[in-house]
C-alpha cells in the first residue's frame, strides 16, 4: 500500500518534471535554422492537428544528445543539413528503418539511405561563382581544375572546418582516392587568393571586389544574397556568374538536407507522417521558393531565380560516401595545411 | 562551530556538483592516444596551442592596458565628459563579441566598406597597398579586447576607489611625482584587481568560437569542433578541451603562487573618497582621447551600425513569437543569475570564514567552467544527466514497475545548470574582490564580540557586500543573455532565446535582420550596465 502511494506520488512529480508526451505530437531535433521551416511546421500542424515540438542545434550536438538520452529520448525525427551527419547518425545506431511507400515513391533512390534509415528532402549544389573576366576564359570546368596551376591566385574558398567543404573533399576522395585528394588539396591551397576565412557569402563578396576570381559557395546562399537587405551583398551577386563545375568523371557536387526517424521514437507514426509531409509537393514547393533549395520530388520545379542559373547534372556518387569519407577528408585538409 | 561545518559541507557538495562536467571532460586526458589524436599531434595541434596562447597573451595585455588606464584616469581626474565616461566605458560589455566581429569584418576587411572607401579616396587598388587584414589572429585579439576590457576596468575601478585615497596622500607627502605614484604605488596595489579582471577576459577569449571561426583562426576551440563534428570523436575533442582547461588552471595557479605571501587586504582605517584633480589643456584632451577611443571602437561604432540595420528590419522580425522569445530569455536569465550569485556567495563566504586550503580551492576549482567552451560543457552535462536519469529510471522500473521518462535531461534545469557551471567564475571573482575590501579586522572584531555566525553575516558582511552582489548578478545576467552554444544544445523543446534567434538569422545570411534580436540583447545589456555604473558611483 505504502509502496503504491510512494510510487504514485513520485509518478506525479515526474509528470510535472519531465515532459511526458501526449500522442498528438511529434518531437523534432533539427539542424535547419531557416524561417521557411517554421512555416512548414505550422502547415503540418494545421493539416494534421499533430503538434510539432522543435529543438534546433548543430547536428552533431543533436546526435550526441539522442545518444546520451538513449532509450528514453523524446526525439522522434532528426533533421540535418547534410548527408554526412545522417550517415553519422546511422552508424551511431540512433535511427530506425522506415518502410513508407510515399517516401520511396517521392524520393529518388540515390538521395535516400539504402536501408531506408534516412531520406533526403532537399538538394543544394556546391558551385563556383566567377568574375565576368574569369567567366570568359575556360580555365575552370571541373573541381579538379581548382588545383590546376593555371588558376594560381584565383581561388577564394572558406575554411575546411565547414561541413560543405568537408563533403566536397569526401566526394573528391570517392572519385579519385586519398592520394589524389591530398595532391588536390595542396594544389587548391597554393591557388588560394587569400587564407580561408568567412562564410560562403563572404567568398562571393571577395571575388566581386576583385580579389581572386573563383569563389566556391552553395547555391541556396546565392539566392539569399540576391534577396538581401544588405546592399553590399546584392551588389556583389551582380558582379559574378554562377557556374556549375563537374567532376571529370561525374557531375556537379550536391548534398542533401534530410531526415530520419529516431530509433526509440515515442511517436513513430507521427514521425513518419511528418517526413512524408516534408516530401509532399506542397512542402517541396516551399523549400524551393522560400529557401532556394532544389526539391527532390520530381515535378516540383526550383524557384525562378534558381532556375535562371541553368541546369546541371548532379554527381551520382552515393550520399553515404560523403559521411564515410568525412573523417579522412579532415585529415587530408590538415595534412595539406588548408586551414 | 556546527554552523561552519554545515556551511562547508554544503559548499563542498555544491562545488563538486558544479565541477562534474569539468571533471568528466578532464578525465579524457587519461584516455589512451587514438589514431585521431596521433594525427592531430602530427599536424595541427601545434597551431592550436600556439594560437590559443597568443590570444591569451594578446587579450591579457590589451585588456589590462585599456582597462587599467581608463579606470585610473577616470578615478583620479576630472576632465571633459569624465562623468559620462564613467558609464560609457562599460558599454562595450553589452554587445556580444561575435556581433562586433561580424560588423568589424564588414567594415575593415579587404572588401569592407571603410577599406573600399579609403581605397577609392586615394585611388589605389587593394593589391597595391600594404594591407593588413582584420580577419586574422591579431584582428581577433583586437576585437575581443575592445569588448572584454570592461572586465578589467570595472573590477580595477571599484578597487581603486576603495583603496587608493589614503595611500596616494601618503605617497604625495613623501614627495613622489604623479608618474611615480602611478607605477610605484597604484599599479602594484591594483594588481589583484587587474589580474581578476584580466583572467576573466582571457578565459572568455580563449573559449570563444564565433570570432575565431569567422576570422579563420585555428584555436583549441575550432579544433574541438572540427574533431567532434567532423571526425565524430567526442573523446578526442574532450581531450583537446581538457588541455585547454589545464592551461587556464596553470594560469590561475601561477598567479596565486606568485602572490602567495602578500596580503592585499586593506586595514580599513582612514577610508575616504579620492579628491579628483581637474585636468586642463593638453592633459585634458589626452585624457579625453584615452577614454573616448575604447568607447568609440568598443561600442559606439558597432552600435551605430546596428541601429541602422535595426531601423530597416524591425517591422519584419518583431512578431508574436518574438515576445515569447523575449520573456523566455528574461525569465531564464534572471532566475539563473540569482541562483549563480547565491552559490558564489556561499563559496567565497565559506572560504573567507573557514580559512583552510580546501575551502579556498573549492572556489578556484568551481571557476574552471568559464574557460570551457559552452558546447563542451553541454557534452559533460548530457553525460552526467543521462547517468542521473537512467539511474532514476532503473530505480522506478525495478521497484514500481514503470518508466517515468527523462527527469532532468532536456529540461530547463539542464540549461540553468549549464549556466551555473559556465558563469559562476564571474560571480566568484566579483565576491573575491568585494571581500578583499573588507578588512580582516572586522572578522576579528566579530569574533571578539562573540557575535553569532548568523549575525556576523547579516549585520557585518551582507551590508558591505551589497555592491559586489549587485555587480555579480548583473555581470552574470549579461553573459547569460549573450550565451549561445550551451543553450542551443541543452534547451527543451520550443525554447528560444534572443541570442539563439540572432544566430539563426545570421546563419541564413540575414545579418541585417539579426540586428533586431541583438539590439534587444544590447538594450538589456545597456540597462544593466548603467545600473552597474550607478551602483559603483554610490560606492
Amino acid at each position: 500500500m505504502l509502496k503504491k502511494t510512494i510510487g504514485k506520488t513520485l509518478l506525479g512529480i515526474c509528470i510535472l518534471g519531465s515532459s511526458l508526451l501526449a500522442s498528438g505530437e511529434v518531437n523534432v531535433y533539427s539542424h535547419r535554422h531557416y524561417d521557411t521551416d517554421k512555416k512548414l511546421f505550422k502547415m503540418f500542424e494545421e493539416k494534421t492537428g499533430i503538434k510539432v515540438n522543435v529543438v534546433k542545434a548543430k547536428a552533431s550536438a543533436l546526435i550526441k544528445r539522442i545518444e546520451t538520452e538513449g532509450k528514453n529520448s523524446p526525439a522522434d525525427v532528426l533533421i540535418t543539413v547534410d548527408a554526412g551527419r545522417l550517415y553519422q547518425a546511422k552508424t551511431k545506431n540512433i535511427l530506425q528503418p522506415i518502410s513508407s511507400a510515399i517516401l520511396n515513391k517521392n524520393i529518388p533512390e540515390n538521395l535516400r539511405d539504402k536501408d531506408n534509415q534516412w531520406f533526403g528532402l532537399t538538394q543544394r549544389a556546391r558551385v563556383a561563382l566567377l568574375s565576368f573576366d574569369e567567366a570568359k576564359k575556360s580555365d575552370i570546368k571541373t573541381y579538379e581544375d581548382l588545383a590546376d596551376p593555371k588558376n594560381k591566385g584565383k581561388v577564394v574558398i572558406r575554411s575546411s572546418s565547414n561541413i560543405y567543404n568537408q563533403s566536397l573533399m569526401a566526394a573528391v576522395i570517392e572519385h579519385h582516392g586519398e592520394a589524389y585528394a591530398l595532391k588536390w588539396a595542396k594544389g587548391v591551397v597554393s591557388n588560394m587568393a587569400r587564407k580561408p576565412k568567412g562564410n560562403d557569402r563572404a567568398q562571393v563578396v571577395t571575388v566581386a571586389n576583385g580579389i581572386g576570381s573563383i569563389a566556391i559557395a552553395n547555391t541556396y546562399y546565392i539566392g539569399k544574397m540576391v534577396h538581401n537587405k544588405k546592399e553590399a551583398q546584392r551588389e556583389a551577386i551582380k558582379k559574378v556568374k554562377v557556374f556549375f563545375p563537374t567532376f571529370k568523371d561525374g557531375g556537379t557536387h550536391v548534398n542533401v538536407s534530410g531526415a530520419g526517424v529516431a530509433k526509440y521514437a515515442p511517436n513513430k507514426v507521427n514521425a513518419v507522417k511528418f517526413i512524408e509531409f516534408l516530401a509532399s509537393a506542397q512542402a517541396q514547393e516551399l523549400f524551393a521558393k522560400g529557401n532556394y533549395e532544389y526539391p527532390v520530388l520530381a515535378g516540383v520545379k526550383p524557384s525562378k531565380l534558381v532556375a535562371s542559373w541553368g541546369t546541371f547534372k548532379a554527381d551520382d556518387i552515393s550520399m553515404n560516401a560523403l559521411g564515410q569519407n568525412n573523417k579522412t577528408a579532415i585529415k587530408i585538409f590538415d595534412q595539406a595545411g588548408w586551414k | 562551530m556546527n554552523r561552519f561545518s554545515k556551511l562547508t559541507i554544503s559548499s563542498v557538495f555544491l562545488a563538486l556538483l558544479i565541477c562534474i562536467p569539468a571533471i568528466i571532460i578532464l578525465s579524457y586526458i587519461f584516455t589512451p592516444s587514438s589514431e585521431i589524436w596521433v594525427h592531430l599531434k602530427a599536424t595541427v595541434l601545434k597551431d592550436y596551442i600556439y594560437n590559443s596562447l597568443y590570444i591569451m597573451f594578446g587579450v591579457g595585455v590589451m585588456t589590462t592596458a585599456i582597462g587599467f588606464t581608463t579606470a585610473y584616469i577616470t578615478t583620479m581626474y576630472k576632465f571633459s565628459f569624465s562623468n559620462i565616461f564613467h558609464y560609457a566605458l562599460i558599454l562595450p560589455f553589452a554587445i556580444p563579441t561575435y556581433i562586433v566581429a561580424f560588423i568589424y569584418a564588414g567594415m575593415f576587411d579587404m572588401t569592407g566598406s571603410v577599406t573600399t572607401f579609403l581605397l577609392k579616396l586615394f585611388g589605389k587598388k587593394i593589391n597595391e597597398i600594404d594591407f593588413y587584414d582584420i580577419m586574422s589572429i591579431e584582428g581577433a585579439i583586437i576585437v575581443m579586447s575592445l569588448v572584454l576590457y570592461p572586465y578589467v576596468y570595472l573590477i580595477t575601478k571599484t578597487y581603486l576607489r576603495a583603496e587608493s585615497a589614503s595611500i596616494i596622500d601618503a605617497s604625495k607627502t613623501m614627495g613622489l611625482s604623479s608618474w611615480q605614484i602611478f607605477y610605484k604605488v597604484v599599479l602594484p596595489i591594483s594588481r589583484p584587481a587587474i589580474v581578476a579582471g584580466a583572467i576573466l577576459a582571457v578565459m572568455e577569449a580563449v573559449s570563444d568560437f564565433g570570432v575565431v571561426d569567422y576570422y579563420g583562426v585555428s584555436t583549441f576551440v575550432t579544433g574541438i569542433f572540427r574533431t567532434w563534428f567532423g571526425m565524430g570523436s567526442v573523446e578526442d575533442a574532450s581531450k583537446l578541451a581538457a588541455m585547454l582547461m589545464s592551461f587556464i588552471f596553470l594560469l590561475i595557479f601561477l598567479e596565486r603562487f606568485q602572490r602567495r605571501n602578500k596580503k592585499y587586504k586593506s586595514s580599513g582605517k582612514d577610508y575616504r573618497p579620492i579628491s579628483k584633480i581637474q585636468l586642463k589643456g593638453t592633459k585634458n584632451i589626452l585624457a579625453f582621447i584615452a577614454c573616448f577611443l575604447p568607447f568609440f571602437f568598443g561600442f559606439l561604432l558597432p552600435f551605430i551600425q546596428m541601429c541602422f540595420w535595426f531601423s530597416i528590419s524591425y517591422e519584419e522580425i518583431i512578431d508574436e513569437d518574438f515576445f515569447t522569445l523575449l520573456s523566455q530569455t528574461l525569465s531564464i536569465a534572471i532566475g539563473s543569475s540569482a541562483l549563480i550569485t547565491a552559490l558564489a556567495l556561499l563559496f567565497v563566504y565559506n572560504a573567507r570564514r573557514v580559512k583552510t586550503k580546501m575551502t579556498d580551492n573549492i572556489a578556484q576549482v568551481a571557476k574552471l567552467g568559464y574557460s570551457i567552451p559552452g558546447a563542451v560543457i553541454a557534452v559533460g552535462i548530457l553525460t552526467a544527466f543521462s547517468f542521473f536519469d537512467n539511474t532514476i529510471i532503473y530505480f522506478f522500473e525495478t521497484y514500481f514497475g514503470f518508466n517515468p521518462g527523462l527527469i532532468v535531461g532536456g529540461t530547463v534545469t539542464a540549461v540553468v545548470f549549464g549556466y551555473s557551471v559556465r558563469f559562476i567564475a564571474i560571480a566568484i571573482n566579483n565576491y573575491e574582490s568585494g571581500f578583499s575590501k573588507i578588512p580582516t579586522t572586522y572578522d576579528d572584531a566579530a569574533k571578539t564580540l562573540q557575535v553569532g555566525e548568523k549575525r556576523a553575516f547579516t549585520s557585518v558582511f551582507a551590508p558591505l557586500l551589497k555592491n559586489a552582489t549587485f555587480a555579480a548578478f548583473i555581470m552574470v545576467f549579461i553573459e547569460i543573455i549573450k550565451e549561445l552554444p550551451l543553450t542551443m544544445i541543452l534547451r527543451p523543446f520550443n525554447f528560444d532565446t534572443l541570442a539563439v534567434r540572432s544566430y539563426e538569422l545570421t546563419q541564413q545570411g540575414q545579418i541585417v535582420e539579426s540586428s533586431v534580436p541583438s539590439m534587444f540583447i544590447v538594450f538589456l545589456g545597456i540597462m544593466s550596465v548603467l545600473l552597474l555604473a550607478k551602483n559603483m558611483s554610490k560606492d
